[in-house]
């Protein structure tokens, strides 16, 4: 009898006990399982160091899972807060102060202060070390989360800089780091990510267990694995197979099989990478690009649709501009219809009822596709070119050193904003500008030095408006990366963060049902 | 002896010296690894810190003589793009590639041979005709073809074997496959042609006369003596394998020297594709001496004639 009056008492304090728990969310629940990666490219151990961020995008593959940033890009933020919680600028434009979170820690447990934010700002010495060296005075830190920039001059681009255009702002535990040294650090790298590392074959494979410590949030997937396939048919196979769950870069008829493949999924990750075709001869009197009426013909010859259709299975975005559509600063242009009639009867009024000759269009040999088809439909117009493909390196070297005539199918995948690419394929003395107008670099010269962000918007845009007039170059469009995504897979993280590449941020990606 | 095993020794060193000249200026001549290491648009004040970084700022004299200072101390130099020892790196693949070249030249031998040996004993015969097509399909087919046709029909279609990578025995057998073909085939000509020559030599008619059957007549009299020439040259092939196999690597992605390479080539990384070409060089040139030297000891007139 005594039993039986327990067990009700009993029962509701086994409930009481177990309910939070079965109401707990999902996210709150011990990761588990794996994802693995088809990686296209060999994985370098000077990825896991942020100070060497060489200014491409590939590391961020790694830096998203190891490490963490002050701020960085996320989902629907440009410039979301990471491990600083808030930042403020002084009036001057001069001091950038920065509140870290409280209680962070790295991996192997210690917290993130601000002597290591400090230390991987000094330690930085990536792509445009030399700019942040040159602009940054000196980095104070008055309390264990308070982090103080002083700059010698107002730098409006800083914090595109220190967050997102290089590996500055990711932060590395400074006695880690100074006990085994930088190479040792590379061997085993420790972060504030929501990854942390667990083995490294270089060029081979990458393995990361979940940090349930991560700040944000903890990861769902247990371990992940990266591993380079450098073949695009073996990835796919790879993919269909269900060895991997994720496959990145599948171009062409590979991807239009991976889209007819029941179970698997195509996912279009559109990369800040514009590409555009430069008329480099535009300042030059005696060339017919120097007429903007033919600029506009080749602008309007150009059936841009059809094309991203037939290469990139119309995922590429069609913007109209050389600018990355998720840049700050950015200016949505008109973009131009397919109008052969228009193309011919804008030649016509030029000079050239016959069409010319065009000379040769310079591309890199990875695009070449892209060039052909540009070319085949200037031909139709009447603009008679030939395709010129040069391998990669001698193609941007012979860009940079401008060598080049006639016509260039330029492309940018850098980092940055609105600012520092027309800074790098616009204004005059730019790496790949072959000539500029005086308009424009006098409203470049004026933003560079304007502190209000809303004024220095208008310069910028107004800016990439003069060059939609004068039609320095015929926009084709921003790349779409197409990627394969398995049945197992939930949340691959593709596409979650705009402009990036890959999959990110890693502590949303998860296993079907999980 | 001791002259000839010196100038054999010479002419050895002088072979690695002038790879070394040749593979350093070559690597050079591809371009600017700093541009790979970049995205365009990239400030050409980054450029020049990766060319110092790198070393690539100096003369190409000066470059040349460290490279070799370095080189006698054992040193192949620091990866551009993993930024770790070469000679490591190497050391970490080579494993992957002995182990590939060895399933491969088995698959090349219990192949080759057999097929070899029926195409010479059924010579102009159906089976001669056979063999003849499958060595000429496997000098002939490129091996990243023969690869994926291999991942399509064992992995995706049948799925029987894992597409690519490494790990266990199943993840060997097909890039062994498509590497040993080409071998298989090699071995299958020279086994059917030294084959012909010593079924028609005096001691097998002998035996012929004897009475002896006609399969211990193959086996034992031919065969043995017909598979000296075979072996040394699957012994050559061992070698070759281990340092050819760039593309089948590549293709599978088996981690071994040939993929490698491969990453040298595509990031422009000159530490990589100097030793990965000089060590492959050297193993080539080591197993050439050793041969030499093995055919002087066995055979007198050698170390006399030269």
């Amino acid at each position: 009898m005594r039993h039986r009056g327990l067990l009700p008492v009993l029962l509701v304090l086994l409930s009481a006990a177990l309910l939070p728990a079965a109401l707990a969310p999902r996210a709150s629940a011990a990761p588990e399982g794996q994802l693995t990666w088809a990686v296209h490219v060999s994985l370098a151990p000077t990825w896991f160091d942020p100070a060497e961020a060489p200014g491409i995008i590939t590391p961020y593959m790694i830096y998203y899972a190891l490490h963490d940033a002050l701020a960085k890009p996320m989902p629907g933020q440009a410039m979301a807060p990471g491990l600083a919680e808030s930042w403020s600028v002084s009036k001057d434009g001069r001091v950038y102060e920065f509140v870290l979170r409280n209680g962070i820690k790295f991996h192997n447990g210690e917290p993130v202060t601000a002597e290591d934010v400090k230390f991987s700002l000094e330690r930085y010495k990536g792509a445009a070390s030399k700019t942040l060296k040159e602009r940054v005075a000196g980095v104070d830190t008055p309390d264990a989360r308070r982090v103080r920039v002083r700059l010698k001059q107002p730098w409006p681009d800083f914090l595109t800089f220190y967050t997102s255009a290089t590996g500055a702002g990711w932060i590395v535990p400074k006695k880690y780091v100074e006990k085994v040294g930088d190479e040792g650090f590379k061997k085993a790298p420790i972060g504030a990510g929501p990854y942390r590392f667990v083995s490294f074959k270089p060029g081979v494979e990458l393995v990361l267990e979940a940090f349930e410590g991560y700040w944000r949030r903890a990861p769902q997937v247990k371990r992940l694995v990266f591993r380079v396939i450098p073949d695009e048919a073996t990835r796919l196979a790879a993919l269909k197979r269900g060895e991997v769950d994720v496959a990145y870069s599948i171009r062409g008829e590979l991807a239009e099989e991976l889209q007819r493949t029941p179970g698997l999924t195509l996912v279009p990750a559109v990369i800040q990478a514009p590409f555009w075709m430069y008329f480099a001869d535009q300042w030059d009197p005696k060339s017919p690009w120097h007429d903007r009426r033919v600029r506009l013909a080749a602008n309007y010859a150009l059936d841009r649709k059809a094309i991203n259709q037939a290469l990139t299975l119309g995922h590429s975005k069609l913007t109209g501009s050389i600018i990355p559509s998720t840049f700050q600063f950015y200016w949505q242009p008109p973009t131009y219809a397919y109008d052969p009639p228009r193309a011919k009867k804008l030649l016509a009024e030029a000079g050239y009822p016959n069409g010319f000759d065009a000379g040769e269009y310079f591309s890199d040999t990875a695009y070449a596709n892209l060039g052909e088809a540009a070319v085949d439909y200037l031909r139709k117009a009447g603009i008679r070119a030939q395709l010129r493909p040069l391998e990669r390196a001698a193609f941007f070297s012979g860009f940079k050193e401008k060598k080049f005539k006639n016509l260039i199918q330029g492309a940018s995948g850098a980092f940055g904003n609105a600012a520092t690419r027309i800074e790098a394929f616009v204004a005059s003395g730019g790496t790949y500008v072959y000539g500029a107008y005086p308009d424009i670099d006098g409203l470049f010269s004026e933003q560079a030095a304007e502190l209000d962000q809303k004024k220095r918007e208008a310069l910028l845009q107004k800016i990439q408006q003069l060059v939609h007039e004068k039609a320095i170059f015929a926009p084709l469009w921003e790349l779409a990366f197409l990627n394969g995504v398995g049945p197992r897979v939930g949340q691959s993280g593709l596409g979650l963060i705009a402009g990036h590449a890959y999959s990110a941020p890693y502590e949303d990606v998860t296993l079907k049902g999980k | 002896m001791k002259r000839y095993l010196l100038a054999r020794a010479g002419f050895a060193l002088v072979s690695l010296v002038l790879l070394s000249v040749t593979i350093f200026a070559f690597v050079r001549l591809t371009g600017d690894p700093a541009v790979l290491l970049t995205e365009p648009g990239a400030s050409p004040e980054d450029l020049v810190l990766i060319r110092q970084q790198f070393g690539l700022d100096r003369p190409l004299w000066v470059q040349y003589g460290s490279f070799v200072a370095h080189l006698a101390r054992g040193d192949f130099g620091q990866s551009f793009y993993y930024r770790t020892d070469v000679l490591d790196l190497y050391l970490s693949r080579l494993p992957a590639s002995l182990l590939l070249a060895a399933v491969a030249m088995a698959f090349s031998l219990v192949i080759g041979i057999p097929t070899g040996v029926i195409a010479a004993v059924r010579v102009n015969g159906w089976w001669d005709s056979a063999g003849k097509i499958f060595a000429l399909l496997g000098l002939s087919l490129p091996s990243f073809w023969v690869g994926l046709l291999l991942i399509l029909f064992f992995s995706v279609f049948l799925g029987w074997l894992p597409s690519s990578g490494s790990g266990s025995l199943l993840h060997v057998l097909m890039p062994a496959f498509a590497l040993g073909w080409y071998f298989a085939a090699a071995h299958m000509r020279l086994t059917r042609s030294s084959m012909l020559e010593v079924l028609g030599s005096e001691y097998v008619k002998l035996a012929r006369l004897k009475g002896l059957p006609e399969a211990l007549v193959i086996a034992k009299h031919a065969l043995k003596n017909a598979l000296i020439p075979v072996l040394t040259l699957a012994g050559i092939n061992l070698v070759l394998m281990v340092n050819v196999a760039v593309v089948v690597e590549t293709v599978f992605a088996w981690p071994g020297v040939g993929r490698l390479l491969y990453e040298g080539i595509t990031a422009r990384d000159f530490p990589i594709v100097q030793a990965t070409v000089l060590l492959g060089g050297a193993m080539i040139v080591v197993v050439n001496f050793l041969v030499d030297v093995l055919y002087a000891v066995i055979d007198p007139r050698i170390r006399y004639d030269r």
